[in-house]
């Protein structure tokens, strides 16, 4: 297990170390206009002076040391044009927090209420709930999703209103559209509408993988040995059935912690989600360097916990050498 | 052998629901499991051979249902039984089964120690390490060394062999009065298959086992069988003493199926093979399913079902060619060499 582990870590960590030079050399073929607030203005030798004092004249090896061993300080540099001259650092650190933690709720109501929706169709097959659960993974897969967020935030503003106020009477406050962080109420929407997308997705999933799983043999020896059907789905059926889902969970939580950019406009949110969009309309490229890293650095480290986490709960891969038929 | 049945199926009907279409699997069968015997039941694939074991466990596929008929197990009907709560008393408790591929019948992702002791739970109520002594006791009776150690791995760490070892040991932890082999050796090599046979009879005899065997390998019946049932197109149509089935057939279609033994094929020449298929089980079938491929087919084989016959007290044959009326048709000349010793 744990020479699985180091071998993991440093497969990541290759990884991570090719990304990054790609991103940063990538951002250094930009048009240096992406490091400053108005290029036009300023003349050849002001402009050759503070590229000089940003090291952006050294050679790219050079550049490239400088950036590592900045990171490796947790310096991501300072903004261009988005924000002049405020540390990356700084404005991710004020823009993360609501995004993370609309991601991790979000998370909570896919995994809560799709993984029970997934297992109950595979338990019902073709009857009730798979039939709902069908129409329900048809509908989310098919509509896009600008739609019925539209619908959810008009239509559901009025209904979040009216059971305030069938729940505290007339004194009840209305909310508005948009999102406001210091009323719990106004979270209910925007966490509903990103976990509608990841609920289908866990459903279908779980439900196709404990279908397979059932009609295996380990299951129908179970059976022959006495083990109760409800035994049978949650023991042996459902476990199985998630090692193969287990692996997209942590990087699907962190690609919904790193913000929804519809969500996050919609509510009008102060998030992460914007965020990137944003720096490269605006042509910062310190910026853009920076969040694109930090995107990478989320899908790194989401397979990396995916496949530490499939490790932990089947047996079979933590196993670096054959063993077997003997 | 005194001859108490422990087990006995009376007219017995199972019909599958299968695209809209009725399809009758089981038709009217009879039969008595003796305490203590071992008897094999043979037939090709789809004669239903599967599906009469699984009536008595009900683990049939939720398409299929008992029409009519009983299974009388200990003084009660278990074709009555409905819930799965009934079941499960049954269920490894009175009747085990091993299946036919232990490369896929162990849960990959629980020590082989956990699946055992899960149904010790289930029907010893043995907790803790009463129920961890008994697991490794069954262990060493199923002939795997280090129990301690072994115990706490996981299938994919065992061979095929062993694996087998480990679904036998699951099925008489909780001593069974009947087992049931699912085609145990089929997925096995030659050479384990023999082992593993010869581990299931000294079980047999230590646990005091009633065991059937459902398999379409006539090598592996000679070897275990006390008693044959043969089965064609969901009905018995020739059961006796294996020595009675294998030398003395009487039906054609168990002719038939001994002339496919390629071990009396001549060099050089085609295998025996059976003429035509078995009969479409969504129609009706009437008079002997059989008649359509058999070349000593009678009139009446095509318009009424043949009764059993009995050839001897534990011999009896589906099949009109025992009327005092029919004319008398010799068994083919390939079986003498059955009786002569040869093959099998």
């Amino acid at each position: 297990m744990a020479k699985y582990l180091i071998k993991r870590i440093g497969q990541s960590l290759l990884t991570l170390f090719i990304i990054l030079t790609v991103v940063f050399i990538m951002v250094r073929q930009m048009p240096i206009d992406g490091y400053f607030e108005n290029i036009d203005k300023l003349d050849e030798a002001v402009i050759k002076a503070t590229l000089d004092n940003m090291g952006l004249n050294d050679p790219i090896l050079v550049q490239l040391k400088d950036f590592f061993l900045d990171l490796l300080q947790g310096d991501l540099g300072t903004s261009a044009r988005y924000s002049q001259g405020v540390p990356i650092t700084k404005i991710v650190a004020e823009k993360a927090p609501i995004s993370i933690i609309l991601g991790v709720l979000s998370m909570a109501v896919s995994l809560i209420l799709g993984i029970p929706l997934g297992a109950a169709m595979a338990r019902s097959k073709n009857k009730f709930w798979d039939k709902f659960g069908t129409l329900f993974i048809v509908l989310i897969n098919a509509v896009p999703a600008a739609v019925y967020y539209i619908y959810i935030q008009s239509y559901g503003t009025s209904l979040v209103n009216m059971i305030m106020h069938l729940i505290q009477g007339e004194e009840a406050a209305k909310i508005g559209m948009l999102f406001d962080q210091t009323r719990w109420v106004t979270w209910i929407l925007p966490v509903f509408s990103m976990s509608l997308g990841n609920i289908a997705y866990y459903a279908m999933w779980l439900r196709r993988y404990m279908v397979d799983e059932m009609n295996k043999d380990y299951v129908r020896l179970a059976r022959a040995k006495g083990v109760d059907s409800k035994k049978i789905t949650m023991r042996h059926v459902f476990r199985n059935a998630f090692v193969p889902m287990i692996q997209y969970i942590p990087t699907s939580l962190l690609y919904t912690v790193g913000g929804s950019i519809y969500i996050e406009s919609l509510y009008s949110i102060p998030g992460m989600g914007g965020l990137l969009v944003e720096v490269i309309q605006r042509q910062d490229n310190p910026m853009v360097q920076a969040i694109v890293m930090i995107y990478s650095c989320i899908g790194i480290v989401g397979m990396l916990l995916g496949d530490i986490l499939m490790a932990v709960i089947d047996p079979r891969i933590s196993l670096t050498r054959k063993e077997g038929a003997r | 052998m005194k001859k108490t049945p422990i087990l006995s199926v009376q007219g017995l009907n199972v019909k599958f629901s299968l695209r809209g279409k009725t399809l009758h699997a089981i038709r009217d069968v009879s039969l008595d499991l003796y305490k203590g015997e071992t008897l094999a039941i043979v037939g090709e694939s789809g004669s239903g051979k599967s599906v009469l074991t699984k009536t008595f466990m009900g683990l049939m596929d939720t398409n299929g249902w008992i029409d009519s008929g009983s299974i009388w197990y200990e003084g009660k009907d278990l074709a009555q039984y409905k819930t799965e709560k009934e079941w499960l008393a049954i269920r490894g408790k009175e009747i085990a089964m091993v299946l036919q591929d232990p490369m896929t019948s162990l849960n990959p992702l629980k020590t082989i120690g956990a699946q055992i002791i899960e149904a010790l739970k289930l029907h010893q109520h043995l907790e803790g390490p009463a129920a961890h002594q008994r697991m490794i006791e069954t262990l060493m009776d199923v002939g795997i060394p280090d129990p301690e150690r072994r115990a706490k791995q996981y299938p994919h760490e065992f061979s095929g062999g062993m694996r087998q070892r480990v679904v036998i040991a699951i099925a008489i932890a909780c001593k069974p009065k009947i087992l049931i082999c699912d085609e145990p050796t089929t997925a096995l090599d030659v050479t384990i298959q023999a082992q593993i046979l010869h581990l299931i009879r000294e079980l047999v005899r230590k646990y005091d086992l009633t065991t059937v065997y459902i398999t379409h390998d006539l090598g592996v019946v000679a070897n275990v069988a006390d008693r044959v049932a043969v089965m064609y197109a969901g009905d018995i149509i020739e059961i006796g003493e294996s020595r009675e089935v294998f030398y003395d057939a009487r039906h054609p279609y168990t002719w038939a199926l001994l002339s496919s033994l390629p071990q009396l094929g001549v060099k050089g020449e085609d295998l025996f093979s059976i003429k035509g298929t078995p009969p479409n089980l969504f129609l009706e079938i009437k008079g002997d399913a059989f008649a359509p491929r058999n070349p000593h087919a009678l009139k009446i084989d095509f318009e009424e079902r043949p009764p059993f016959f009995d050839v001897s007290p534990t011999h009896k044959a589906r099949t009109w060619l025992l009327d005092p009326r029919a004319p008398k048709v010799d068994p083919p000349q390939i079986l003498q060499r059955l009786r002569k010793g040869e093959g099998v």
